[in-house]
């Protein structure tokens, strides 16, 4: 296991640029940092968890030690709560994925389950405190039922005993944006309608499951600010992206950024709607409170395989980091990561803002930023400018006669990428030469010209890294003391291939809206008012349902800010769930399994982090990269977990809710564990051995 | 030559099935791995599989060079997977693991078809 880790490391030092890789022209690095407040404004008291990434920067780093290398292996389940309110059988096996991070604040836990019931715990022992339940029918679900997490806020010149003076805010799967009293749980009745606003206002046309938050809103200075999903791969007219922000005491809109509208920020009035079928952001974004930015990772519209429609306003936007004044809602600046994105590459991690440690020692304000295709960009937060090298290379062109790519594609040079390294016959996988010789038949078949291979529908394609990354949601952790990034990637590739139009409309491919039309984003989609829908499926052999490429499917990275070399590099996951047939192996063998859900650092040195299909939680060494404990969730644990202090007491909580593109077991667990002490509650039967 | 009582025996059974099972997966290597050749892949999978089914026929005629074949087959995989793939575990796993199960399987018919052999000799 450690030859293959190592063989990793080299892979990813392979990577590293040969010539010389261009500085950005004037390092704005060098310049001392004084004339702005570090990173970790706004940090919350060390017990607490009071944003999604734990605090504003989303550094998902705790200053906690309570919980540490010499006595992580004492760690035991010490509560469990379940969210109840669980959908039918055919809802959480194709959809339920509920990706949730809880915050603590004070001694309270909040959270919401994939529906978006809204629930306060005693973050002490896990009992429910209250409930709120927004209503949101089954219907609404996009591709997946999730809702990552809650923010907090707590308006500024409001009396302490006021209601709603801390508040809860969350976004909908039916798209309205939910305000609560974190002390009670009643809906702000100064906030929109009765603590409700709704989203859809001037969307136009839409159907359930076109529009959904699935991503806690970014609230800097005294504003919310929100994206959504869009379904992806359904049609060319599908509803706009906007990006907007509301007031968060009102939720009043300040403004909308809707790209199609530029100079607009209101909303659009008569028969005019926000502008269709423009990029979208559904993950979460990152609020600059020092700066007043709010740092946005878009995704590209809704027809992502093809871009023969994009319309010029669109294309600087598409799979950019755009920098957002919250102010007033104008682009401050764009860092675009894939020019004209026809692989589903869009931005699903989360920048993580540091003090970026340049080689003088000076600091810089700094986002880091991981990609779906295994790129990590480093930008000054006031520019937008890389503070490490990044490189234009070429890249190959379209064979299709209605679309023109990009000639070159950014590519992180100056400093380390997730392993990558392109694919050759040889390294066609399987269990025994027969399915590995599939395998490379598939392969020698397909169009594959390395990274950024042209989508084609003549023949296959194939996509590596695929589009659920390298690294998606769960997004990166920084220990900031010791300037130590980690962050888990999938190693995997997809088999895909572009399906002209009279071939979809013979199978009978059609859009959401339409009768026979579903939500359904996987597998096969029909991008509908473009030439081609799209197969989209992960490379494994269709009959044992091995996947084409050898192991590891899944990793853990630690990086060095200040070298930028890697620490050590490590598969994720063991293979005791997973085999060939779909038939779980029980083998302990770190295989390195596909992964979704970020990790979380502490100041007991150690990394928590469960992501991988084996439904295990663990804890790993930052130094070494050993896993130094390790527990069996009842479900899959698809969701960062998050640690805090009570009562001079360390938790660790993670929602168990399993992820239906993972094939995990679906679930409603939210489970603490601690060092075992002397009157803990009795577990509940599902977290007994 | 009339049938010895043990010739119809459990080993007799067992070597005729092992022997259907050699020749079948030889032959589906052969055959993809000519697919494989037409496409510009490796010529491993070609040769090895017609290695195969030849010492899978053999092993069905109760033939000991049957065995001697595989193992030689065998081995050719061994350095060819060596000089594909080096020493990672990973990917040595399907290059090697079934064909060492099924070499390790086939020592295992070497006593029963000495004797038989040498039954056949003496005829």
């Amino acid at each position: 296991m450690k030859r293959i880790a190592t063989c990793l490391s080299l892979l990813t030092f392979a990577w590293l640029p040969l010539g010389h890789a261009q500085q950005p022209a004037a390092d704005p690095g060098l310049e001392p940092s004084t004339t702005l407040a570090p990173a970790t404004t706004g940090k919350p008291p060390a017990g607490d968890w009071t944003a999604y990434g734990r605090d504003k920067a989303a550094t998902r780093y705790s200053p906690l030690d309570l919980i540490n290398r010499d006595n992580v292996a004492e760690l035991k389940p010490v509560w469990g709560y379940r969210t109840g309110n669980l959908p039918e059988q055919a809802v959480l096996d194709k959809k339920w994925a509920p990706e949730t991070t809880p915050l603590k604040v004070g001694d309270n836990l909040y959270l919401c389950d994939a529906l978006n019931v809204l629930v306060s715990l005693d973050a002490g022992t896990g009992r429910e405190r209250w409930r709120y339940d927004p209503k949101v029918s089954t219907d609404h679900i996009p591709y997946s039922a999730t809702c990552r997490g809650v923010s907090y806020y707590e308006v500024p010149d409001a009396p302490s005993d006021a209601a709603c003076k801390r508040r809860i805010i969350e976004g909908t799967l039916d798209a309205e944006l939910v305000a609560v009293d974190a002390d009670t749980g009643q809906p702000c009745a100064d906030f929109g309608d009765g603590g409700h606003v709704d989203l859809m206002e001037g969307m136009g046309d839409s159907v359930p499951g076109y529009v959904a938050v699935t991503s806690p809103p970014a609230i800097v200075r005294g504003v919310a600010v929100v994206g959504h999903q869009v379904l992806d791969g359904q049609k060319e007219d599908a509803p706009s992206g906007v990006i907007r922000g509301y007031d968060a005491v009102t939720g009043e809109l300040a403004w909308a950024w809707d790209m199609g509208r530029p100079g607009k920020t209101g909303l659009p009035e008569g028969d005019e709607v926000y502008t269709r079928g423009t990029p979208n952001a559904w993950t979460s974004f990152t609020g600059d409170d020092a700066l007043g930015l709010v740092y946005v990772p878009m995704g590209n519209s809704a027809v992502d395989y093809w871009s023969g429609n994009r319309r010029e306003f669109e294309k600087p936007y598409s799979t950019a980091l755009v920098a957002l004044d919250v102010t007033s809602g104008e682009v401050r600046w764009v860092f675009q990561t894939v020019h004209n994105d026809v692989w589903d590459y869009d931005l699903g991690s989360q920048g993580t803002l540091v003090d970026f440690p340049a080689q003088d020692g000076r600091t810089s304000p700094a986002l880091i930023l991981p990609t779906k295709q295994g790129d990590i960009f480093v930008l000054d937060r006031r520019t937008g400018e890389p503070l490490t090298a990044v490189e234009e290379r070429p890249v190959p062109a379209s064979s299709l006669p209605d679309e023109t790519l990009s000639q070159t594609q950014p590519v992180s040079t100056g400093m380390p990428s997730m392993p990558r390294a392109e694919l050759t016959e040889a390294d066609a996988w399987g269990v025994t030469p027969l399915d590995q010789l599939w395998c490379r038949i598939q392969f020698k078949r397909a169009n594959y010209q390395g990274m950024y291979t042209p989508p084609s529908a003549d023949q296959a394609f194939i996509q590596w890294p695929s589009y659920n990354g390298g690294n998606d949601w769960g997004g990166a952790a920084v220990d900031t003391a010791r300037n130590i990034l980690v962050l888990n990637y999938n190693h995997i590739a997809m088999h895909d291939q572009l399906i002209p139009r009279e071939e979809a409309d013979k199978r009978g491919m059609v859009p959401l809206g339409v009768p026979g039309g579903t939500t359904s984003s996987g597998g096969s989609v029909p991008q509908s008012g473009s030439p081609y829908a799209v197969s989209i499926q992960a490379w494994r052999n269709s009959f044992t349902g091995v996947p084409c490429t050898e192991p590891p499917f899944g990793g853990i990275m630690a990086i060095d800010l200040q070298t930028r070399k890697v620490l050590w590099n490590e598969p994720l996951g063991t293979a005791r769930r997973n085999g060939p047939f779909g038939i779980a192996s029980h083998l302990p063998v770190t295989i390195g399994t596909p992964n979704n859900g970020g990790p979380v650092v502490t100041a007991g040195g150690l990394i928590f982090i469960a992501a991988a299909t084996d439904n295990l939680i663990r804890a790993i060494d930052i130094n070494t990269g050993e896993v130094v404990w390790e527990d069996a969730l009842p479900a899959g644990g698809q969701a960062t977990p998050m640690t805090y202090e009570v009562d001079g007491r360390q938790f660790l909580v993670i929602v168990a809710g399993g992820h239906h593109f993972m094939e995990t077991p679906p679930g409603d667990y939210v489970i603490a564990y601690s060092l075992p002490a002397k009157g803990d509650p009795k577990l509940p039967d599902f977290l007994k051995d | 030559m009339p049938a010895s009582p043990h010739a119809q025996g459990f080993t007799y059974w067992a070597l005729k099935i092992f022997a259907l099972i050699v020749a079948l997966f030889g032959l589906a290597l052969a055959a993809g791995g000519l697919w494989l050749i037409t496409l510009g892949g490796s010529w491993y999978y070609l040769l090895a599989g017609a290695g195969m089914l030849a010492s899978g026929v053999l092993l069905f005629l109760q033939r000991l060079s049957g065995v001697w074949l595989y193992w030689l087959v065998f081995t050719g995989t061994l350095v060819w997977a060596l000089w594909e793939v080096g020493l990672d575990p990973w990917a040595l796993l399907p290059r090697v693991l079934a064909l060492a199960v099924i070499a390790l399987l086939s020592l295992a018919f070497v006593p029963w078809l000495r004797r038989h052999n040498a039954r056949e000799v003496h005829a």
